[in-house]
């Protein structure tokens, strides 16, 4: 047998006989002499074919295949062996038949060049059936076309063989199957062997194949193909990235695929699998910036080491966030505190002269003013409203503190916004939180444990003061301060999954003799502890209130909230959900349809799945005539159209798809459906500016139907979201006066002001982070229970419920690279920051940016960039540039000499 | 035995290596506590793993050696109770107050009852001279029950609701007065409904009312105070050279006339003010020509010009309007108008006005710079000293003043700045639209008065109210003094002139300025 010809220097071979052709091509009329006499040489080889000697024919073939392996095809024309042998394709099929079975030599080399010349024809199978009766010859040597033709055709006979009989022998099949993979595996096509074995069903032959050089393009395709699968075969994708990672020692890698799968064993087991200490701490950035709560004392991913565990609990506990997120600001000079005109920046609107400070304070305004200020300062510890010393002005009493000038719910939002100030700093936070403990207005004690729970929020301080500062008021009898206690130990725990406020809230979840809006509260925390682990008790309980509450109670705004709670339970579990689900359909025909679409959606929250959106999408396209008063049976309806955004937020060209939709829903839906749409744009496209979207939703924001607009506007703040984007600040600005005279429109203007300029522009609250592969679960439950009340804008958010804005803290993370070094300090080294470039499946080695700025760190990330070092000195731990990236020095570097 | 050594964490600050006897009561701890931090014991919350420390029992959370436990709470007890004074807020008003908020401070709106925008514009803009209200308070009640004193009444009733603020409200009261008093008001069209009425001829009889009732306690009228412009006519005629009239006066607007070549206010009032007259001559025994002009012999604090735009055209027998630009300026100056002695007089408190004026400009020049003690010094005590008036008349409360502070007193410059206009839109008198437009005494604002109607305007658009155009026009300029502090010694003559005409006016006048510095005005 001839040995298969090194692919590269036969790569450029083909290059240059493929310009040959070309160029032969365009004097196609007159052959050349040459070519004259390879048609001529191989017309006589077919006749010679039909000889009756073996030994003749036999001749015949192998010149017939020297002359065809010699040539090889370019991507236009077809190779000229080919060429002339076409119209004598069916003869030699002919002959195949004719050809004495005692030929057996003979006919499987013909099999082979009829095989081959099935490659050119539009036909049904005939490579793969040739190719089956064909010599068991390396398939190599036919080259890379061939193999290609031949997949597709294995992958179509298998579909028909197993349609026809689900038992069906493919043993043929696999025999040639296992000689393409290790082709495929060995000549960079590492694509097409994941794409031939996904089709023949034996994922697991692949890991064999998987070496040193080739598993970095395999896993990339496996990590990335996983969005367009459907439903067992995604996790088994990643199940398969998972051990190759895990078996190349790329912990960083297997790590974020295990929290893609959502599985807590893998997590650990990778954690405990990865001894290197600073390696293992990197996993604990990544842990701490997912929101990944992990045992470290003990269990599977228990640390021996009391010095290492100390170290490691301290990053995964992000204890240090807030020392982080200074630095960066510093860095960038923006520490100074802002006021909420420095957002308004009313002085740039036009044609609306000032009016001056009116006599009489608004509370909407000074409300409004509260939640710009809290963005704007999220994290800062500073800011000119509420930490400014009351102590002076009011014993003065010429100065009214702040919190004082907010009314009833405001207060408590005033007072709340001290958390979201001093957002992550414990320490620093909570002394300046306790006062307000002791005030008598309720609204403020309220707002004060908010707050605590604000400052917590993805933060695991070791004293664990929440739990014992907030615990004693969620009995409390003013309903104002159990709705504090309890959503501040939400946001406190958000991720946790802590034991001690299940049993806390549980009991209030079902308690039919609070008012629904405590158990809804209560179920929203709940949400938000346990999130995405479907906790059975938990569920029962919030499917128990939502069983034995009365007709009137679920169609408020509230029971809305306890089938979210349900919904951030089961986020992205998929199938998990399905007995719950069927649950939800017996409920009362008040809540069950909104139940079970919010259910379904979350469970499926970034998972791509087409079955899902397309149910959706015909729940949207229903014309639905409601009765009068009984708008619970079209409710359902909005959260469909969220959860077509959550469903599709995954992965660009899903996103793009779901955009369309919901443009065509804009246009034909019913009212409620086009008023859920601005808020599902929000949501795909979170903190991400993009131009044609803002115009929609500017268009939006000016739509007849109020409530249209009003999410419209919010749907910009989202949309901003911590961007600090000049444009979209403009626009909003433009708003602010076209909507002067509408306090309720203006209060959602002046909202997404403040949640453009979050953070000054450090933040982010997208739950997508580390290049978009990961979506967290604490984030996205985070921006749900913000998104999912604006559904009933007028009775939650533009109501007395706006803090639940305050959810947006468990979302909230600095959009920042930050590279440290191995004892943890700040490093600045030079890197290149550019435009994410998709290389799935490319050629080569591509470039992973374009279009870059070299800067120093620490530096912002905005949405779609992608950063890389731009120095050899250091080498990153983690693969991905994101967040906290530590750095060791490389062993090899050589510092370059000056000048050179 | 059970002795362990804790570090304590209490805000940014920690302790470290406390030892804490385990068989006392956590009390003993905490006032330990009490002992390092200052924290008052009932203050304090001790926080372990999750718990909060009671005061009598160390719990199931007894601390190991060796751990760290959070301690919170404030050494200096700050008391955050709402405030007594709670604010009120817009949200709690009666909807129809929320409506007119934004421009509540400025007054309220004058409903229209019928072509009835003249008296409107007019009283919005009478309504901005802050004396002439307070004069009206004082006296407008006792003004008595004939028809002037109705009128004047129903003005004082009108100006406090004014003041007020808020929504607008038809003023049937002052109509009804006015309409009573002078029936010329009342003529009706054709159809039965009221007739557009001239602004000027408004004001002119509404200040003759208020003159008539409104006097201050030694008999003269509020009005002449606050607006008589004493002159001074001297005519002379070129027949017969020796022989010169004189003729003194008290007027109360200065008239704009416009002719083909006036450019400018300064040039209409100049023209007006020039007078052709015959006479007989007594030297001459006939009647001959004597032109002159009438000269300024007092300012008063506010100024009243009134542009000539409507004449009677004889051919077509109807009240024409001249469109011209006649442009003006947001400060006028009466100075080349005024008799040489006043002009001496004004020449002091001018030079005094620039000076302030210059160090002004150099102050801010200097707290460009860097604010500094240096810079703000000069302008404090020139607020300390304006605030220090040296009033003429009311003795006893000017005792007390100007013996603490270094003596100095207002007087007049010759300057005015503009505080009020009433334009004129439309092409003849009969028919179009009066407005008007008033700089806020309180803030500076200019705020155009449109009926019911209040809009926030800038100086420039105030100033394009010169004519020219379809746009409204200026018809009425009201100007308000500019005062400089002089030394009490420079003002003793000129009090004896001008001051007691500007004393009342100041009077008034303080509260509203005290806050300007060294230069009263703008």
């Amino acid at each position: 047998m001839v040995a298969p010809s090194d692919p590269k220097p036969a790569g450029k071979d083909e290059e240059k006989k493929g310009a040959k052709g070309k160029k032969d091509e365009e004097k196609e009329p007159e052959l050349s002499e040459e070519d004259l006499a390879l048609k001529n040489n191989l017309d006589m080889m077919v006749e010679r074919l039909s000889d009756p000697d073996p030994g003749v024919v036999k001749l015949a073939l192998t010149s017939m295949i020297a002359e065809i392996r010699s040539a090889t095809a370019s991507m236009t024309s077809v190779p000229k062996p080919l060429k002339f042998l076409r119209p004598h394709y069916d003869a030699l099929k002919a002959r195949f038949d004719t050809m004495p079975a005692a030929q057996s030599e003979n006919r499987a080399c013909l099999a082979d060049v009829i095989s081959i010349l099935a490659t050119t024809k539009e036909l049904t199978r005939e490579v793969l059936k040739y190719r089956l009766a064909g010599s068991p010859s390396d398939l190599g040597i036919w080259g890379h076309e061939y193999i290609r033709h031949l997949s597709g055709e294995i992958a179509e006979e298998f579909r028909v063989r197993r349609e026809a009989d689900s038992s069906a022998s493919v043993d043929d099949l696999m025999t040639l199957v296992k000689q393409i993979v290790p082709y495929h595996m060995t000549h960079n096509a590492e694509p097409e062997a994941v794409d031939l074995l996904l089709e023949v069903e034996s994922l697991d032959m692949l890991e064999a194949h998987v070496d040193a050089k080739n598993f970095g393009r395999t896993c990339l395709y496996l990590t990335s193909c996983c969005a367009y699968l459907p439903e067992p075969d995604d996790a088994a994708v990643l199940r398969l990235a998972l051990r190759i990672y895990r078996a190349q020692g790329k912990h960083h890698d297997a790590q974020r695929v295990a929290l893609r799968l959502n599985s807590r064993e893998d997590v650990e087991s990778v954690f405990a699998g990865c001894e290197e200490p600073l390696a293992k701490k990197q996993l604990c950035y990544l842990l701490a910036r997912h929101g990944f709560a992990l045992n470290l004392e003990e269990g599977p991913a228990a640390v021996e080491d009391d010095d290492l565990r100390e170290s490691l609990r301290e990053i995964i506990s992000n204890s240090k966030l807030s020392e982080h997120y200074l630095t960066l600001a510093r860095d960038l000079d923006v520490v100074e505190a802002k006021t909420p005109e420095d957002v308004y920046k009313t002085h740039l609107t036009e044609g609306r002269a000032p009016a001056g400070a009116a006599a009489v304070d608004s509370a909407r305004a000074n409300l409004a003013a509260t939640f710009v200020n809290a963005f704007v300062n999220a994290g800062f510890g500073q800011d000119k409203l509420v930490t400014v010393s009351g102590g002076d002005a009011a014993s003065s009493g010429e100065s009214v503190h702040w919190i004082f000038k907010n009314k009833d719910h405001g207060k408590m939002s005033a007072t709340a916004s001290l958390g979201l100030v001093t957002l992550w700093d414990v320490e620093g936070g909570l002394p300046q939180i306790d006062k307000y403990l002791y005030s008598s207005d309720n609204y403020v004690v309220a707002g004060a444990l908010l707050a605590i729970g604000v400052v917590n929020a993805c933060v695991q301080n070791e004293n664990d003061p929440a739990f014992a500062l907030i615990s004693d008021y969620v009995s409390n009898a003013d309903v104002n301060i159990r709705t504090g206690a309890i959503l501040g130990l939400g946001l406190a725990y958000a991720g946790t999954g802590r034991e001690e406020v299940c049993e806390l809230l549980s009991p209030l979840v079902v308690d039919t003799e609070v008012a629904i809006e405590v158990s809804a509260f209560a179920a929203l925390a709940l949400g938000l502890v346990f999130v995405s682990t479907g906790r059975e008790d938990v569920v029962m309980s919030i499917l128990q209130a939502l069983m034995t509450r009365s007709d009137v109670e679920l169609a408020t705004p509230y029971a809305k909230l306890l089938c979210l709670a349900l919904g951030q339970l089961f986020l992205g579990r998929q199938e998990l959900a399905e007995a719950t689900v069927e649950v939800a359909r017996t409920l009362s025909d008040r809540i069950s349809q909104f139940a079970v679409v919010t259910l379904d959606s979350c469970a499926y929250a970034g998972t791509g799945n087409v079955l899902k959106i397309q149910g959706l999408l015909a729940m949207c396209g229903e014309h639905i005539t409601a009765e009068e008063g009984a708008t619970h049976q079209t409710a359902h309806q909005g959260a469909a159209v969220l959860g077509l955004a959550l469903i599709a937020m995954a992965e660009p060209l899903g996103g793009q798809m779901a955009g369309r939709l919901l443009e065509h829903l804009l246009q034909y839906g019913d009212p409620v459906v086009r008023r859920a749409v601005p808020l599902a744009i929000g949501l795909l496209h979170t903190g991400n500016p993009d131009v044609l979207v803002m115009d929609t939703l500017s268009r939006l924001s000016h739509d007849q139907d109020a409530e249209t607009a009003h999410n419209a506007i919010v749907g910009l703040g989202f949309l901003g979201a911590g961007t600090n984007n000049a444009r979209l600040a403009g626009l909003l600005r433009g708003l602010a006066s076209y909507y002067y005279k509408e306090p309720t429109a203006l209060f959602l203007v002046r909202l997404s002001q403040g949640l453009v300029h979050m953070g000054k522009g450090l933040l982010t609250i997208n739950p997508y982070h580390t290049d978009r592969q990961l979506c967290s679960g604490v984030a996205l439950a985070g921006v749900l229970s913000v998104l999912f009340p604006c559904l009933d804008l007028k009775a939650t958010i533009g109501g007395k419920h706006h803090y639940l804005l305050f959810a947006l803290a468990a979302a909230a993370k600095p959009r920042m690279l930050l590279t440290l070094d191995p004892e943890g300090r700040p490093l600045p080294i030079a890197c290149r920051v550019g435009t994410a470039v998709d290389v799935v499946a490319q050629a080569g080695r591509p470039k992973t940016i374009t279009g870059f700025q070299t800067h120093t760190t620490p530096v912002l990330l905005g949405a779609g960039e992608r950063a890389e070092l731009a120095t050899e000195e250091w080498l990153p731990l983690s693969p991905v540039l994101e967040g906290v990236v530590l750095c060791s020095k490389n062993p090899d570097y050589v510092e370059m000499e000056e000048g050179k | 035995m059970a002795t362990v050594k804790l570090n304590v964490k209490w805000g940014k600050e920690s302790f470290s290596d406390i030892e804490v006897d385990l068989s006392q009561s956590p009390l003993v701890f905490k006032a330990q506590l009490f002992a390092l931090t200052g924290v008052p014991v009932d203050r304090q919350k001790v926080l372990l793993k999750g718990t909060q420390l009671k005061d009598d029992d160390w719990g199931k959370a007894a601390p190991k050696d060796g751990m760290t436990v959070m301690l919170m709470g404030s050494a200096e007890a700050v008391p955050v109770d709402a405030p007594k004074n709670a604010p009120k807020f817009v949200e709690d008003l009666p909807e129809q107050e929320q409506e007119h908020l934004d421009t509540k401070r400025f007054g309220a709106g004058l409903e229209n009852l019928g072509n009835t925008c003249y008296m409107n514009s007019t009283l919005q803009c009478m309504f901005a001279v802050q004396p002439l209200r307070e004069a009206l308070y004082k006296r407008g009640a006792a003004a008595g029950s004939d028809p002037t004193g109705k009128l004047v009444t129903a003005t004082a009733e009108l100006f406090r609701d004014l003041e007020g603020g808020g929504a607008p409200f038809p003023p049937y009261g002052f109509l009804m007065a006015l309409r009573a008093k002078f029936p010329q008001f009342a003529q009706q069209g054709r159809d039965g409904e009221y007739a557009q009425q001239d602004a000027e001829e408004c004001w002119t009889n509404v200040m003759f009312a208020l003159k008539e009732k409104v006097k201050d306690t030694d008999g003269t009228p509020a009005v002449d105070k606050l607006f008589g412009i004493r002159t001074h006519l001297a005519l002379k005629s070129e027949e017969s050279p020796g022989e010169e009239f004189t003729e003194d006066g008290l007027a109360f607007t200065l008239k704009v006339n416009i002719e083909d070549k006036t450019a400018h206010v300064n040039e209409g009032v100049a023209v007006g003010l020039r007078e052709e007259r015959e006479r007989t001559s007594t030297a001459l025994g006939r009647t001959a020509l004597f032109k002159g002009a009438t000269v300024l012999t007092a300012l008063p604090p506010y100024l009243t010009l009134q542009m000539m735009r409507f004449f009677f055209r004889r051919d077509n027998q109807q009240k024409a309007k001249i469109l011209k630009k006649i442009p003006f300026s947001l400060e006028f100056d009466a100075y080349e108008f005024c008799s040489d002695a006043l002009k001496k007089q004004l020449e002091g408190p001018r030079q005094a006005y620039k000076e302030a004026q210059d160090a002004a400009v150099e102050a801010k020049k200097l707290a460009k710079k860097g604010p500094g003690p240096q810079a703000e010094a000069p302008a404090a005590e020139a607020a300390a000293a304006s605030g220090a008036d040296v009033d003429m008349k009311d003795a006893v409360a000017g005792a007390g003043a100007s013996t603490s502070a270094p003596a100095t007193t207002k007087a007049m410059t010759g300057k005015y700045e503009l505080v009020g206009v009433v334009t004129h839109k439309g092409r003849t008198a009969d028919s179009g639209h009066y407005v008007a437009w008033v700089k806020q005494p309180s803030d500076g604002t200019w705020v155009c008065f449109d009926d019911e109607k209040l809009t926030v305007r800038s100086e420039e658009e105030v100033l394009q109210l010169s004519g020219g155009g379809d746009w409204h026009m200026a018809y009425l300029l009201l100007y308000r003094a500019i005062y400089a502090d002089v030394p009490v010694a420079a003002e003793e003559p000129a009090a004896a002139a001008a001051g007691k005409e500007g004393a009342a006016a100041m009077e008034a006048e303080a509260p509203a300025s005290a806050g300007a510095g060294g230069v009263v005005g703008p």
